[in-house]
This record gives structure tokens, C-alpha cells and sequence, in this order.
């Protein structure tokens, strides 16, 4: 899977570290922004409250 | 003969192709599978990093800004009295801030208290008033139980040390013109999320059985998970009024 990504990426070896290093930032940023503020509710980590239902 | 030299090279070349797709197939089958294994794991620490780390950083940054407007509010409002009490209530955005909690024993920080207690607000680094399932009394009233909320872990974990709070340790909440200073004289280290007797206006479990000024703090244990509720009851024990230095009750001086 990686393997195939970084065969398809263009140019040469440093070229395609700095297009890995950009995609893997730029993955990290959709799951801190978009993909964990969306998990987060779902997971049983954050209830503080005492409730009745 | 050159072409059956030829044909015959070809032949052997080939003879190893018909197993090679299968094993290609499998090894590339399991190549992806781990892969994303690894990615999994990894996304899964990243998740970590976000939750007791990164929450942290935003929910600090919001909480402070918004302690910081009441604050600065507050000071408008004693400078221009008069003029002040005319435009207090248009302004009065630092969202409803109704003041600060100080808890020496957990931390040497202030906590902002803003009403609700629902996720979207708790996730601001604050703690909030109970609105629901049964509403808080304010520390200003006759009598009732003041009830908080806020994060253990994650989103600022402002009670993150309630553990370290003993019978006998201050409370103080810190308003415009008072300090309500309080007593812990209760805790319940584990109950069930549904204990809402917790609430009361005299805290069911408490041991309390008289109408009173309480304060109750509500968070989830055990630490990292959402099991249990971890309840600490307080009550008051005196108020005095904010001096113009806003020299803080002597409680929050020992510390």
C-alpha cells in the first residue's frame, strides 16, 4: 500500500520524502481536526456527569 | 534452431509465472493487511495524543481567554459604576461566567464556571453548573447545593487531581464581590452515573440531613474512562467581601 503510494509519486527520492512527509501532515491534521472531535462523543472517555438516562 | 533456443529460453522463463501471481497476490494481500494494521496502531496513538494532550492545549487556550473577558469585565463594571450597570447586562458575553473556582488541593489554578454541563461546554477548560437533571443552586441563595462539572482527563481535565481533595480541605468561589469559602466535609470516590441523589439540595449520601449552603463536584473515575462518578460535597462556611486588590481569603494564601 505504501509501497504503491510512493511508486506513484513523481520525481526523484527526495522529492517524493517531501510529498510523503506533506501527505502525512496533512493526514494527521483531517484526524485531529475533522475525524477525532468526531470519534471523541461516540467513545465511552468523556461523561463526567451523573444523569438519569 | 535459433528459434527453438529461443522458444525454449521463454519456456524456462516462464515456467515460474503460474505460481507467481498466487504468491504475488497473497504476499501483496498481507502486505496491505499489515500495513494497515500499523496505520491502525498508529492512529490509535495519534488518538491518545489528541485526547489527553491536544484537547488540553484548546481547551487552556478558550478557558483562558474567556477568564480573561470576565475579568477584564469586571473591572470595567467597578470603574464605571454607574455608566456600568446600564450596559452589564448587554454586554454580559464572557458566555454568563459566573465566577472562579479555587481548589488549592487539585490545583493552584483558577477554574472558570459557566452554566451547563454539556459536552460542547465542558470541552472549553471550564467547569459548569448543573442545568439538568436537576438545576443548581447558586452559592449567592438562602440555601441549596451548588453543583459542578468538569473533565478529568481530555478538554482542559480540570478535576483531573480530585482525588488529591480531603475532608476538611477549602473550597473557595471567587464572584465580583465574594469569596464563598467552603469546607469539604464529604467525598464518594466511586457511584454509579445515574446517582443523581448526588444533586440534592441536601446531597443524598452525604450524610447531611438539614437544609444547608452545599457545594457538590461531580467528574468521571477512574481516571482515563467514564466507569464511575467521582463526587466531592462541600459547605459553607463563610463569605467575605472582595477588597479592591481582590486580596484572596486566606485559604488560597497558605497554598
Amino acid at each position: 500500500m505504501y509501497g504503491w503510494i510512493w511508486r506513484h509519486l513523481p520525481g526523484n527520492a527526495l522529492v517524493r520524502a517531501l510529498i510523503s512527509l506533506v501527505l502525512v501532515l496533512a493526514a494527521v491534521f483531517v484526524l485531529f481536526q475533522y475525524v477525532f472531535p468526531w470519534a471523541e462523543p461516540l467513545l465511552p472517555f468523556g461523561d463526567v456527569t451523573v444523569d438519569d438516562n | 534452431m535459433a528459434v527453438t533456443e529461443r522458444d525454449e529460453r521463454a519456456e524456462t522463463e516462464e515456467r515460474p509465472r503460474p505460481s507467481r501471481p498466487t504468491r504475488g497476490r497473497v504476499a501483496a494481500t498481507v502486505s496491505v493487511l499489515g500495513e494497515l494494521l500499523i496505520t491502525a496502531g498508529l492512529v490509535m496513538a495519534l488518538f491518545v495524543a489528541y485526547s489527553l494532550w491536544w484537547t488540553n492545549v484548546l481547551a487552556d487556550r478558550q478557558a483562558g481567554r474567556e477568564s480573561n473577558e470576565l475579568r477584564d469585565q469586571w473591572a470595567e463594571q467597578e470603574e464605571g459604576d454607574g455608566a456600568g450597570e446600564d450596559r452589564a447586562p448587554a454586554d454580559f458575553d464572557p458566555k454568563d461566567g459566573i465566577g472562579f473556582l479555587h481548589v488549592p488541593a487539585m490545583s493552584d489554578d483558577d477554574v472558570l464556571v459557566l452554566p451547563g454541563t454539556d459536552p460542547e461546554k465542558l470541552n472549553g477548560g471550564i467547569a459548569g453548573y448543573y442545568e439538568k437533571p436537576k438545576k443548581s443552586a447558586m452559592p449567592w441563595d438562602e440555601s441549596g447545593n451548588f453543583t459542578l462539572a468538569a473533565h478529568r482527563d481530555g478538554h482542559g481535565a480540570k478535576f483531573h487531581n480530585i482525588h488529591k481533595i480531603d475532608e476538611g480541605d477549602p473550597v473557595v468561589f471567587e464572584t465580583k464581590d465574594t469569596w464563598y469559602v467552603y469546607t469539604v466535609y464529604a467525598k464518594l470516590p466511586e457511584t454509579s452515573k445515574y446517582n443523581v441523589g448526588v444533586l440534592a439540595d441536601v446531597p443524598e449520601g452525604s450524610g447531611k440531613t438539614e437544609e444547608g449552603r452545599y457545594l457538590t463536584l461531580t467528574t468521571c473515575t477512574p481516571m482515563f474512562s467514564s466507569a464511575y462518578r467521582y463526587i466531592v460535597w462541600a459547605e459553607l462556611e463563610r463569605t467575605e467581601p472582595v477588597d479592591e486588590e481582590r486580596t484572596p481569603p486566606e485559604e488560597l494564601r497558605a497554598g
